[in-house]
């Protein structure tokens, strides 16, 4: 039954092309670089309970690398988005470290201090970046080819999501996502129980915003122009709350959860200023009633989604 | 760059750091009774100075636009605490740090929505035309920000030293088990916090407004009021006090020396560095971790 | 049974293919055009957006439908909200363009998000009519019209008349650190060296920023006769409030075209008194001109309620002269009919503006004229300044 589930939506996502209008394949492009993200951002905050306000931080770095090296140096895309990863992972490191003896309130304070720090960061490196004024991002290029329409970029971002999103579902079933689950229950059990509890949420940091990196890459070859000011707060918020309705701890529920996000980020563009009052309305029904996101109400297992366990 | 051009600088760095140690104390009071961080304050800032100048423009003395706006923000407060904050299953420092996320982003909504998000000038409570001492220039309205701030912090003491509420908060700060256990009805600290801190938050809404004029904005402020509490040591209020005065000032100095344009990163690289060199802050001690 | 659905789900595709060939352009129906942008109803500039689109464009477009449309056909508009944000312009442009098919782009605010969607509107072949911006990176596009005077023009107006008739030598700036700022900057120091001088001093301003304090106490330093401000109203009036509380008073600020507007006088207070600037609209509360007596009465009739201001006569002077072009292309209305219809205006009397002539550069304004703040209101010092 799940084989064919999962069967019938390989099949919807290669389909889509054929079946959607144009602005609706760049939406679904746009599903699922969130996807990635939220992916991503849930093995940090699921696995460790660790929230982060500083993902678009991350995205924005992941972007702005991919729009460089495809800009000035021509790499290819897939090189390109590795370069991406790689370098926000290592950002990630370089902030996850010193953050490793912070815990709960100052750790998500650093990371929304950090998501700050970057887009100033873009501002003010000018030669780069291009600043204020914003950076056009060259087209994508794979080989002799130039993926230079919707469907060419939407599926190249299928086919990275696929790959993360399998590699993030064996990830969690194996020691990582064991030793994570036993630091989010509680970091000083673990501890005592031989798991190198600094060791793993170093981990956690770096896969967290390779994750996010990569998804960066592909979001500038997606929206074809970045500025820094669009990777704000407000943008790290919306990842929370995808998470948070998706369900802490799950890889489908992070798609879903981006899914419904970026699906309703759009359709309310009309009526915009309604938008954060139905986020923050979702974040807060949440925590009351749901705590589980969706993915705790589809699936009642105490492991995957449950109420977050007490932090210390 | 002359003294006089410096001078004036700190005054007014002296002025915003006054606002953003208001805001830190609004932030500890919570955090001291609940051990959460109510990530909304910004946002309820921003409420009150608008409810402050929407009572102003129905025709009510500035004063008096004031007191209703403080009544509002308190109210507000307390439905906050008793039907939401007090409802979230566990209340972990997690759980309300997602609810208040959830609550700031509704607040700044609903204010984008009666108000719009226009910039609007917000009547001063002390002129801007500059008083000359000696070689210096003074703007009123800096003096006033401080003056104001320094009196309410002296009434926040009053309040923590002298009187029973006082020292219940107190007691429930240091331990809330031993606090029950001598008849302190803890649920009632809480929300007594709560509107104690919104009524703080709704006064230094009300000093900053015609500084940065009044605009939904405004709730940003929570970020430079919780940078000023971690630099005196989150959880203390004397060093939340040194911590916003600190912060306003470098972050008016700096740029006077440095490109202009860091002026806007100031507050967090300040909390980055802050807390990778000292996280318990400048005043604050250690604190051991909870098993 | 089956055969039946087969040829239905044929016909139904065959006709969903057919439907956009045969209407000319996306946009236009039997009995509609459709227009839209994006702009700000978020963040610095939302005031302006809100006023330039719902209650500018909108305004004129009410009352030509109530009169009947334009060649029959009704008018409808398509807002979406970027914050001042030229990403998110990007997105919303492309959601414009490929989602609700509008015909062309009318009246987007601020230089970095109308940049952002340039080459992407040119690509596509969708007019780009008379955004609220100036940057001359907009001259000279085939599919590009210009709104207000470019900001290059804006400069030489300023300048020579500020070194011509004032006999200024010093000047500095507080420019916004963006397109719109930068391209001021360059045109500033291009001017000045016309006339053998130079920048004393220029300091940047973040986009959205709220305190310039640090900014203005660096240019006091370098005592300029004329300080320029290049600002979004917000920031723009703190440099007014900034100076006033340092007691900074030998230097007269110059507000640049955009910036020369009631909200930041609003903000400012009894701090903008005698501050100046070049003006790119006729006063809009109390100039005589036909149009602009027009533009009053129609905003008592349908927004009695709206104060008149220059963002509004903006927006609803695009829609004048959008619905001028669409008239001369006649019914049957296309994006290239309506291209060479704008380029056949020659001195066309809107009667808010000079005379306009749209030459192959596509400049639709060229002017501005000199005001100073006298008890909270723009006074007119010269006529209509030319930048030729």
């Amino acid at each position: 039954m799940r084989r064919l589930g999962l069967l019938a939506l390989a099949v919807l996502v290669l389909a889509w092309p054929l079946l959607a209008p144009r602005y609706f394949v760049f939406l679904a492009s746009l599903v699922l670089v969130n996807a990635i993200v939220a992916i991503g951002l849930n093995l940090l905050s699921g696995y460790t309970h660790q929230l982060s306000f500083g993902h678009a931080g991350f995205l924005a770095v992941g972007a702005y690398t991919a729009a460089i090296l495809g800009g000035h140096a021509a790499v290819p895309a897939p090189l390109a988005l590795l370069g991406a990863g790689l370098v926000t992972g290592a950002v990630g490191v370089a902030l996850g470290i010193p953050c490793l003896r912070l815990e709960g309130l100052y750790l998500t304070m650093a990371t929304l201090a950090f998501g700050f720090v970057v887009t100033e960061a873009i501002l003010n490196l000018e030669g780069l970046t291009r600043g204020a004024d914003g950076l056009p991002v060259p087209g994508a290029r794979l080989g002799p080819w130039r993926l230079s329409t919707d469907t060419a970029r939407y599926y190249l971002t299928a086919a990275v999501a696929a790959a993360l999103t399998a590699a993030a579902v064996n990830l969690t079933r194996m020691r990582v996502g064991r030793a994570l689950l036993a630091i989010r229950e509680s970091e000083i059990a673990a501890e005592a129980s031989g798991v190198p509890v600094a060791a793993w949420k170093t981990v956690a940091f770096a896969l967290s915003a390779f994750y996010t990196g990569v998804a960066g890459g592909l979001f500038a070859y997606l929206v074809g122009h970045l500025s820094p000011d669009a990777f704000d707060v407000f943008l790290s918020v919306d990842f929370v709350v995808m998470i948070i309705l998706g369900g802490l701890g799950s890889v489908p529920g992070s798609i879903v959860g981006a899914a419904v996000v970026t699906v309703l980020h759009d359709s309310l563009a009309a009526v915009q200023q309604y938008r954060p009052l139905i986020f923050g309305l979702i974040l807060i029904a949440c925590m009351l009633f749901m705590p589980g996101g969706i993915a705790g109400v589809l699936r009642r297992n105490p492991w995957r989604g449950g109420s977050p366990a007490q932090s210390s | 760059m002359t003294a006089a051009t410096i001078a004036h600088v700190v005054v007014s760095g002296l002025a915003t750091g006054s606002v953003y140690a208001l805001m830190a104390l609004a932030l500890v009071i919570i955090y001291n009774a609940t051990r959460t961080l109510n990530f909304a304050q910004g946002e309820m800032l921003m409420v009150s100075a608008f409810l402050a100048w929407t009572a102003h423009g129905a025709g009510a003395p500035l004063p008096a636009a004031i007191g209703l706006s403080l009544i509002g923000s308190a109210a507000l407060a307390f439905l906050i605490e008793r039907f939401i904050i007090r409802r979230s299953l566990a209340a972990t420092h997690w759980d309300v740090l997602i609810i208040t996320l959830g609550l700031s982003l509704v607040l700044r909504a609903l204010a984008g929505i009666l108000w719009t998000h226009d910039e609007f000038p917000f009547p001063a409570l002390f002129g801007t035309r500059p008083l000359a001492l000696g070689p210096l220039r003074v703007a009123p309205l800096s003096l006033g920000i401080i003056g104001a701030s320094l009196a309410l912090m002296l009434g926040l003491y009053v309040l923590f030293v002298r009187t029973r509420l006082g020292r219940a908060m107190r007691a429930v700060a240091q331990n809330q088990r031993a606090a029950r256990l001598m008849g302190i009805s803890v649920e009632r600290v809480f929300t007594a916090s709560w509107v104690l801190a919104a009524v703080v938050g709704a006064l230094a809404g009300v000093l900053i407004a015609p500084v940065v004029f009044l605009s939904t904005k405004m709730g940003l402020i929570v970020i430079n009021g919780f940078t000023a509490a971690v630099l005196g040591g989150f959880g203390s209020m004397p060093g939340a006090v040194a911590g916003g005065m600190l912060l306003g000032v470098i972050e008016n100095v700096a740029p006077l020396y440095l490109p202009s344009g860091i002026r806007y990163a100031v507050p967090f690289l300040l909390l980055i560095a802050i807390l990778v060199v000292r996280p318990a802050g400048l005043l604050g001690r250690p604190r051991l971790r909870k098993v | 049974m089956e055969r039946w659905i087969a040829r239905a789900v044929v016909l139904t595709l065959a006709l969903l293919a057919a439907l956009p060939a045969a209407a000319a352009d996306p946009g236009v129906t039997e009995t509609e055009i459709v227009l839209g942008c994006s702009n700000s109803f978020s963040g610095p500039l939302a005031f302006t957006g809100e006023q330039a689109t719902r209650y500018g464009v909108d305004l004129y477009f009410k009352a030509v439908n109530d009169a009947g449309g334009i060649h029959g056909r009704r008018v409808r508009t398509v807002y979406y909200d970027d914050g001042y944000k030229p990403q998110e312009a990007l997105a919303n442009t492309r959601k414009l363009v490929e989602q609700d098919r509008i015909f062309a782009v009318i009246a987007p605010q601020g230089t970095p998000p109308v940049v952002a969607t340039l080459e992407y509107l040119e690509e596509n072949k969708v007019p780009l009519l008379f955004p609220f911006q100036g940057s001359p990176i907009t001259r000279g596009r085939k599919y590009v019209f210009s709104g207000m005077t470019l900001y290059d023009r804006q400069s030489r107006i300023m300048i020579d008349y500020l070194v011509g008739q004032r006999k200024y030598k010093t000047f500095a700036a507080l420019y916004q650190d963006d397109e719109y700022g930068k391209s001021f900057l360059a045109s500033f120091e291009k001017d000045l060296a016309r006339h053998r001088l130079r920048l004393v001093a220029a300091e940047p301003v973040k986009r959205g920023a709220t305190d310039v304090s640090a900014q203005v106490a660096k240019l006091q330093t370098a005592r300029p006769e004329v300080t320029f401000l290049v600002l979004t109203p917000g920031p723009g009036a703190q440099a007014l409030k900034e100076r006033q509380k340092i007691g900074w008073t030998d230097t007269l600020m110059i507000s640049s075209g955009p910036l020369t507007d009631e909200r930041y006088l609003a903000l400012a207070g009894d701090a903008a008194e005698g501050v100046e600037g070049l003006s790119l609209w006729p006063d809009p509360l109390t100039s005589d001109l036909p149009g602009v007596r027009q533009y009053r009465e129609h905003m008592k009739k349908y927004f009695p309620r709206n104060e008149p201001n220059r963002y509004s006569l903006s927006g609803y002077f695009a829609a004048l002269l959008f619905t001028e072009g669409a008239r001369r292309a006649g019914r049957n209305l296309t994006r290239e009919g309506l291209i060479a219809a704008l380029e056949s205006v020659k001195g066309w009397e809107s009667g808010i503006l000079p005379p306009l002539t749209i030459g192959p550069d596509h400049e639709t304004q060229k002017h501005g004229f000199w005001v100073r703040v006298e008890k909270g209101r723009f006074r007119p010092l010269t006529d209509w300044l030319s930048s030729e």
